[in-house]
């Protein structure tokens, strides 16, 4: 890992402060990843091996509906992290697919390193007080949502807030996370300017 | 008669449960594992025994369609099974855990072991055997995902009355697998 990929995965964690020592420690913890687009970094039936910062790439994270469709549930890109967290930390057989959109690299831990950070360093706990508030804040607000807006109200809220990388992405992923048909996101995205 | 959608995503999942499922089967008291339910029935290992035998067939096939097919750049997309492999492919599934059409197995698909000398490094080398054999059929859905898998067709193991596109083949073994998870279920009680 060079020093420019180490800062980005430093500035994800802003709540921690490590000595010197501790860092060099931290870092050798993570180990790069690469993916090629439309390689599944997780399958759904099998357990989630690690925790993922992005470092490229975009990634969806999807399960599989009766009629065996695609729902997308969210993405992760440059910067976020990513992962089937759930499976990851209950060490149970993900119920969802996670999917490189993109040419992907990605900074991985393990289950076992990621525990242990814990341990080792409290400031975590505080990033993960954070985090963890985030992703509850981000999940209730899709929740809302997906249950008060129209179509092309989710789809201008969406436009709003998503970052480029994702606006290029195989518009299926996209129309089936905004809950709407292909040919209903098609509509929008021809029509609606946000 | 509604269509069959095939995804490679699906039998991945489908797969990785079956997998799960014998992994845990493998930790059984070899009794357990070597023990029929009456005396013409096959025990567990007999079962695994046959599915070894069964995918065996397959892998030179699937490795030689594998050097034929194009790539594709647009990632893996749906397959709509044909009418013929559909009624094949449906004459193996189990629905709601029964195995329908129960069929008598042809002769060169009988694991034939002796049960009586069925010792645990036996045993564990047929588990063995099949968690190689299956990791080839997981690699060969994988991998099916980057080519275009509509133009090679391979001949199914019970010989040219039926032959596959691949994504038809994944199905019909899934559900040879399903049916003898549930066939193993029985044996178990």
């Amino acid at each position: 890992m060079n020093d420019e990929t180490f800062l980005s995965l430093k500035a994800f964690f802003p709540q921690v402060t490590l000595t010197e020592k501790e860092e060099h420690h931290f870092k050798s913890l993570w180990s790069v990843k690469t993916f090629n687009q439309y390689d599944l970094i997780t399958e759904a039936g099998n357990i989630e091996r690690y925790f993922y910062f992005v470092l490229e790439g975009v990634q969806a994270i999807y399960i599989l509906n009766e009629k065996g469709e695609k729902v997308v549930l969210g993405f992760s890109y440059s910067g976020s992290p990513s992962g089937v967290f759930d499976s990851f930390i209950n060490k149970q057989p993900s119920y969802t697919f996670l999917e490189a959109l993109k040419p992907s690299q990605m900074l991985a831990i393990s289950f076992k390193d990621y525990q242990d950070v814990f341990e080792k360093y409290p400031g975590f706990y505080k990033w993960g007080h954070e985090f963890f508030q985030q992703i509850l804040f981000g999940r209730l607000s899709r929740e809302v949502e997906l249950l008060t807006l129209s179509a092309e109200q989710r789809y201008i809220a969406f436009m709003q807030r998503c970052p480029e990388e994702l606006k290029v992405i195989p518009q299926k992923y996209l129309a089936s996370y905004l809950n709407m048909k292909p040919e209903t996101f098609s509509r929008l995205r021809s029509g609606t300017s946000y | 008669m509604a269509s069959l959608i095939l995804t490679s995503e699906n039998q991945i999942q489908r797969l990785n449960h079956i997998l799960h499922k014998v992994k845990s089967l493998q930790e059984l008291d070899a009794s357990r594992l070597t023990t029929p339910p009456h005396s013409k029935a096959w025990n567990v290992v007999e079962v695994i025994a046959h599915l070894n035998i069964a995918y065996g067939i397959y892998i030179p096939k699937l490795d030689e369609a594998f050097t034929k097919l194009p790539d594709v750049d647009f990632g893996a997309s749906e397959f709509k099974a044909r009418a013929w492999q559909k009624i094949v492919i449906a004459g193996q599934r189990p629905k709601n855990g029964v195995r329908k059409w129960k069929m008598k197995t042809l002769k060169r698909f009988e694991p034939l072991l002796d049960n009586q000398s069925l010792t645990q490094e036996k045993i564990d080398a047929i588990f063995e055997v099949f968690f190689e054999r299956h990791a080839h059929l997981k690699e060969a859905i994988l991998k099916s995902r980057n080519k275009d898998v509509t133009q090679v067709k391979i001949t199914s193991a019970i010989g040219p009355i039926v032959n596959f596109y691949l994504p038809e083949c994944f199905e019909f073994l899934l559900c040879h697998l399903e049916r003898h998870m549930v066939q193993i279920d029985e044996i178990l009680g």
